[in-house]
């Protein structure tokens, strides 16, 4: 450790690691990633079935995880607050999404720059936004109810009560939002703002929704009750991809997981390295000895993520063709009546399970 | 081991496997099986902590207050990547890091070196250890972790505080006792000529007397007479009581630097010091001079801790024996909870010693970690100050010391 004063190039404190670009490879790789899994779980979760379409109409809203039918549905029963371009209300696919992925980048940033600022202010926002909600509430109806007071006589605020309840049609909009976006929101929080906390949170909650999914497609209940979910196909397909190892269907759902994975390990892992620095006191923050240690280990720790993941891919691949394998290495012991029979037997069971 | 983390994703991922395998989906199977593959690939990873680590620490004996650098240099002895390990090196929680930090995360190649380098600061004397190294290896992921020890350990010694007293004894009206190194007649520390005799295999080679050697074929060394004013004898309460107060601050911490600096004053001057403390029990060093003798004070105040409650009469009837006729006695005690201490300071007067009790208020002192109610205070102060009164009745000198006054402050009470 160099305790004399001395000329230090690098050092471990928090603005300057903000910079490094292990840390920012691992960020963008966490964002990259989350931004993916969202435009995946849009595709495989957020349309609704064929007959319930049929039943229906092609606006109405079914519980998938896709914003603009809730939204749309909103709109049929009034004028929606915020502009069409930020809801993405007036786009199709993934364009959809550019609109509302702005908003929660803009909301993530509002809310870093929150958390970063005095207890004093913090509460003084809060203060605000509430008498700003409660005015919203009440400076309409009063208005609306004394207007109408003024030219029909006095009477009961009845017909006026619908101006109360007027701020609440940005609640719903922000709920419609929110269920998709949730985890977009506090994934870019815990990312950009270092809480792991929200990085959790984020991939608990894609599971719960694909538990959710998985429930609400469950055949037996489906049978009693439909509410419209498209349900995944109960087989995974032929392998035509990458060498015939994964189907079309398999790729999607194999893309989620392990998209799942990279955002929480990168996300995690940039957050983890910056707490260590942080811990480490000021002297050591300038020690090059620290400094070479902490690159040593960041730099082994993307080469390690790198190579883990691409198994991890290749692994389940493998696990999930496994049948297919099993098949091809029975194959090629073919010319007994035994292996004939096994082939048979195991293409009877891909087959009806 | 496995973490949280580990264990979490595993059961997770079995319980999505199963679920998934239940209601036909395969997202579910997927995600599980993601899971136990990313636990299993991870399993393959090993770190290697084949390291040769050594410790540097220039000083192994300090006084009481001083900054130790510890440098600890940690080198990959095998052909592998360590991985990622945390090394941490185990430091008594009685120090306190004053620069640098007892640990590092590091990922050594084939051959590489890294240095630990912290500066420690010693606020309690005593004998401490640092080490062993705890080295931890832990995955990139934070799936596994394992931890090891290297037994590297070393050993520290810190003395109580030495302060100048020289001003404050130097007025003290005792003729005899400070009145510089006059030669005794009989051998021992000093300068002149007292005899010769036979090599014994204790002596140092720069004793021997060569021309006696070649005279009488028989090796013989130089005595000399022994210069001295006389013996003192330091007395140290290390009785339970002595612990009154904050652990920086109590009756035993003042006590061994009363002492240290004590013996330092006078061993300085060629006189020989001797040092008796009683806690549980009493642990008599014989009066002695010299480097050897100060270090040998120093390493048994450092040891000394609050226990027992052996009363200090009994000590002086164990002493009497081994004290010589007229020799200045010290006694550094706070004079709680002894009913013997009259008795023991009067026989001592009454055999003509020189007594000089120096007390730390251990009122004071306890007021520094309790609230003691004004009245209660105020009695307890004048039933010390009665107890102080009583003891320099029967001629010994009493230098009632407060917690914020300095040793060579209180010192020069004694003087006046």
């Amino acid at each position: 450790m160099e305790f004399e004063k001395g000329e230090v190039l690098e050092t471990l404190h928090i603005p300057t690691l903000r910079r490094k670009w292990q840390i920012l490879v691992l960020q963008v790789v966490s964002t990259l990633s989350l931004l993916l899994l969202l435009k995946k779980m849009n595709e495989v979760y957020g349309t609704c079935s064929e007959q319930f379409i049929i039943d229906h109409n092609v606006d109405s809203w079914c519980p998938a995880y896709e914003h603009t039918r809730g939204l749309m549905w909103l709109s049929n029963r009034g004028d929606l607050l915020i502009p069409d371009l930020l809801l993405g209300v007036s786009n199709t696919g993934t364009m959809s999404l550019v609109g509302p992925l702005l908003m929660c980048v803009a909301a993530a940033f509002a809310m870093d720059r929150f958390w970063a600022s005095s207890q004093e202010f913090q509460t003084r926002f809060n203060q605000g936004a509430i008498a700003i909600f409660i005015a919203w509430m009440v400076v309409p109806f009063v208005f609306s109810w004394v207007v109408s007071m003024v030219y029909n006589g006095l009477e009961w605020p009845t017909e006026h009560l619908g101006k109360l309840f007027s701020p609440f049609d940005l609640v719903f909009e922000l709920v419609f939002l929110g269920i998709v976006f949730a985890p977009v929101l506090a994934g870019l929080v815990g990312i950009w703002g270092l809480s792991k906390r929200p990085i959790t949170w984020a991939v608990g909650y894609f599971i719960v929704v694909i538990a959710f999914h998985s429930v609400l497609t469950f055949e037996p209940l489906v049978s009693e009750v439909d509410v419209g979910l498209r349900a995944l196909p109960t087989q995974i397909g032929e392998g035509t991809m990458f060498g015939g190892l994964v189907s079309p269907l398999a790729s999607s759902l194999l893309g989620i997981a392990v998209l799942m994975l990279v955002f929480l390990e990168s996300g995690s892992a940039a957050i983890n390295h910056l707490e260590y620095a942080a811990s480490l006191p000021e002297d050591c923050k300038r020690d090059p000895e620290y400094v070479r240690q902490f690159n040593n280990v960041v730099n082994a720790h993307l080469l390690q993520m790198g190579i883990v993941i691409t198994l991890v891919l290749i692994t389940t691949a493998l696990a999930l063709a496994f049948d297919d394998l099993m098949i091809s290495i029975v194959g090629i012991l073919e010319g007994t009546q035994w292996t004939g029979q096994v082939k048979e037997s195991l293409e009877l069971q891909m087959t009806y399970g | 081991m496995w973490t949280r983390k580990a264990a979490l994703m595993l059961s997770g991922g079995i319980c999505l496997i199963l679920v998934g395998m239940m209601i036909s989906n395969f997202q579910m199977i997927i995600i599980g099986l993601t899971f136990i593959a990313f636990i299993s690939i991870n399993g393959w990873i090993q770190g290697h902590s084949e390291l040769e680590i050594t410790r540097f620490v220039p000083h192994s004996n300090v006084y009481k207050g001083d900054l130790i650098e510890v440098s600890l240099t940690i080198t990959n002895k095998s052909y592998r990547r360590t991985q990622q390990l945390e090394v941490f090196d185990n430091v008594p929680h009685q120090m306190k890091i004053r620069r640098g930090i007892n640990q590092m995360r590091m990922n050594l190649g084939p051959g590489q070196t890294t240095k630990i380098q912290y500066m420690l600061r010693c606020p309690l004397r005593g004998h401490y250890s640092i080490g062993p190294v705890s080295v931890r290896y832990r995955n990139a992921f934070d799936l596994f972790v394992s931890e090891s020890r290297i037994d590297d350990v070393c050993d520290i010694t810190v003395f109580p505080q030495v302060r100048e007293i020289e001003d404050a004894m130097l007025r003290a009206d005792v003729p005899k006792m400070y009145t510089g190194a006059t030669t005794l007649r009989t051998p021992g520390p000093g300068m002149e000529f007292y005899s010769l005799r036979e090599y014994l295999s204790t002596d140092s080679l720069r004793s021997i007397n060569w021309k006696a050697f070649a005279r009488t074929g028989d090796l013989m060394v130089n005595q000399k007479t022994r210069d001295a004013v006389t013996d003192v004898y330091i007395l140290l309460d290390a009785r339970e009581v002595s612990r009154i107060g904050t652990v920086l601050k109590n009756p035993l911490e003042m006590g061994t630097a009363a002492a240290a600096s004590i013996s330092s004053h006078f061993l300085k001057r060629k006189d020989s010091v001797s040092l008796v403390t009683y806690a549980e029990r009493m642990d008599f060093l014989p009066a002695d001079t010299g480097d050897k003798q100060y270090y040998k004070i120093l390493s048994r105040l450092a040891s000394v801790s609050p226990s027992g409650s052996m009363p200090l009469q009994a000590v002086t009837n164990a002493l009497a024996p081994r004290i010589g006729r007229g020799s200045p006695v010290f006694i550094i005690s706070s004079l709680e909870g002894d009913g013997t201490t009259l008795p023991a300071i009067r026989n001592l007067s009454g055999n003509g010693h020189e007594v000089i009790i120096l007390s730390p208020s251990s009122i004071d002192l306890e007021r520094l970690v309790s609230r003691i109610p004004r009245m209660s205070y105020e009695v307890l102060k004048l039933e010390r100050q009665n107890r102080l009164t009583a003891v320099s009745g029967y001629g010994a000198k009493v230098i009632d010391w407060m917690p914020d006054i300095e040793l060579s402050q209180a010192l020069m009470q004694s003087g006046r």
